[in-house]
């Protein structure tokens, strides 16, 4: 546990480039070394070309976004947010030039801008980290101008 | 390859049994699980021995720390196995959401491929003391370790996403999802085991309750109870025999396999294009289309699950379900409705977990719903979880060809 009182991820062995990256502030997606496509979370085999052996890179993204779908969490059955509700959670589809063509990449993390920010579909977000410990950062959203 | 499902109509729905649902049994539900089985087999005209299959699915659907221990939160196949009949021919669980067509699937194949002769099917129900879903967990390994620390956690942040994206896209309005609550509530009301038995609900009431994970309020999720169901199958043929009429099942599906998504990310996108598979599929499976069908039964552990479910099965186009039920559409005491939450669903029982909508469907087929009982009921089809999670089944009183 952090002085944030939130529960921390642990990193694994496909996650660790993930998380040290994410330390530094910056969002990483993971390629698939067969096929190229980008993918998050990386998994053991990949989704689109179905390599067993797909030696995942971090590979840096912009961190811009349009929002899909958010929701106002009112009540947080974690520890650690009892201070923090509500907040709001966004459905984040990444629009980096490097993603074109491939299959959709979502992430979903907490809107810093708060409950009365104006959202709606397709609002563009930029990534911003929330630091949780001295050395892990855990990925979040800020509202962007479009 | 057609889709057809070879079995169709050779096995059969014997007997039943619904345990009372209640926030807290007065007693274990490894004992509220034996007593439900027995009462379903009796009720088929059997005796334990003659059970030679058990088959469940034991999902604890909580967030929460809780323990997961067979006989006390759970009860699985085999433990129920040793207590009514040790030795089965066949014990069998399904895991994964959508439990009642996985577990029904198990147990439909089980006995149409001869593994055993007299199946039961049970589900139960726990609710531990304490908040169901609250976790005091200080670190997230595996898919979590992508959600939780970010503050994404639990069922309701799910569904408050996809609901918002079905708002956002179709204009659907908190009355009309009133409307869904308050139908649901009105038909459990009227049944003497759910928990809300003789407590319908205004709309009024449903408006002055708090939001939780915006659009989803307090109402929209089903309460976690204490329940157990059980169900015997057995094939049409030995079914001629047993003293109930019987409701033969003639297909069922799924829209599996789901996109990898993160954890509880639930895109409106996936569970549209699941659900028409699904129905796609349940078509094909049961040689029927929803034109043939007289009862419809939607699951609602979330209030809106109601409107995907309507369109993913093609009784509304997609979006406009919320109107359609806002017209009166779904209104069990209004004449030439689709009365599609006539089982209470689990907003009106508790969270049974798609038992009720089984449950109706065997009633009304078998005519033996009593006082709720509809005319004309000859074919019914029950969809339960998520239309990219669950399933759906197809039943009718008729025979397979052969029988
Ligand atoms: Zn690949």
């Amino acid at each position: 546990m952090t002085s944030s009182g939130r529960p921390l991820p642990v990193p694994d062995p496909l996650s660790a480039p993930f998380w040290e990256a994410a330390a530094r502030h910056v969002l990483t997606l993971s390629r698939c070394s067969d096929c190229g496509t980008l993918t998050h979370p990386p998994d053991v085999v990949c989704d689109a070309c179905g390599s067993t052996d797909p030696r995942f890179t971090a590979t840096p993204v912009d961190g811009r976004g349009a929002v899909r779908s958010w929701t106002v969490v009112r009540q947080s059955f974690l520890p650690g947010f009892a201070d923090l509700v509500p907040f709001v959670l966004v459905d984040v589809q990444l629009v980096d030039p490097a993603l074109a063509g491939q299959p959709d990449v979502r992430l979903v993390g907490r809107l810093l801008d708060g409950v009365d920010a104006p959202l709606a579909a397709g609002a563009a977000v930029r990534v911003a980290f929330e630091q949780l410990s001295p050395d892990l950062a855990v990925p979040a959203f800020e509202l962007a101008a479009s | 390859m057609s889709g057809r499902f070879r079995a169709r109509d050779q096995v059969a729905i014997v007997g039943y049994a619904q345990s009372p649902v209640t926030r807290h049994a007065d007693r274990s539900l490894g004992a509220l699980t034996v007593e439900t089985a027995r009462a379903a087999i009796a009720d088929a005209g059997l005796t334990p021995e003659q059970v030679d299959g058990f088959v469940t699915a034991t999902l604890f659907p909580t967030s929460g720390a809780h323990a997961v221990v067979d006989g006390v939160s759970v009860v699985s196949a085999d433990w129920l196995a040793a207590r009514l009949n040790p030795n089965p021919r066949y014990a069998a669980g399904f895991s994964g959401l959508g439990q009642i067509p996985g577990s029904m699937a198990l147990a439909v194949n089980a006995v149409a491929g001869g593994a055993a002769e007299h199946v039961l099917v049970h589900r139960a129900l726990y609710n531990p003391a304490g908040s169901y879903h609250d976790t005091g967990a200080a670190e997230f390994r595996g898919g979590l370790q992508w959600t939780a620390p970010q503050g994404f956690f639990g069922p309701l942040a799910m569904m408050g996403m996809t609901y918002t994206e079905y708002v956002q896209r179709y204009g659907a309005s908190r009355e009309a999802l009133a409307e869904v609550v308050v139908e649901a509530r009105k038909n459990g009301a009227r049944l003497p085991w759910s928990h809300w038995s003789g407590r319908p609900l205004s709309v009024e009431q449903y408006l002055a309750e708090p939001m939780l994970a915006d659009p989803i309020g307090r109402l929209d999720c089903d309460i976690p109870v204490d329940g157990a169901a059980a169900f015997v199958l057995t094939t049409a043929e030995r079914a001629r025999d047993l003293p109930h009429r019987p409701v033969h099942v003639s297909g069922y599906a799924t829209g599996a396999p789901p996109r990898r998504r993160l954890p509880a990310h639930w895109p409106l996108d996936d569970l549209m294009a699941a659900g028409a598979t699904t129905a796609e599929r349940l078509w094909a499976s049961a040689g029927m289309g929803l034109d043939d069908i007289d009862l419809v039964q939607v699951y609602d552990g979330f209030s809106p699950l109601v409107y995907l479910w309507l369109e993913a099965l093609g009784r509304c186009p997609v979006g406009e379900a919320h109107r359609y039920v806002r017209d009166g559409g779904i209104d069990s005491d209004r004449p030439g409705a689709d009365p599609v939450l006539l089982s209470g669903g689990s907003l009106g029982n508790g969270r049974m977990h798609g038992v009720p909508q089984l449950l109706e469907c065997y009633l009304q087929v078998s005519g033996r719903a009593g006082d709720r009982q509809r005319p004309g009921v000859t074919t019914a089809l029950s969809c339960h979880s998520s239309p990219h999670l669950g399933g759906a089944l197809v039943y009718s009183a008729q025979p397979g060809a052969g029988v």
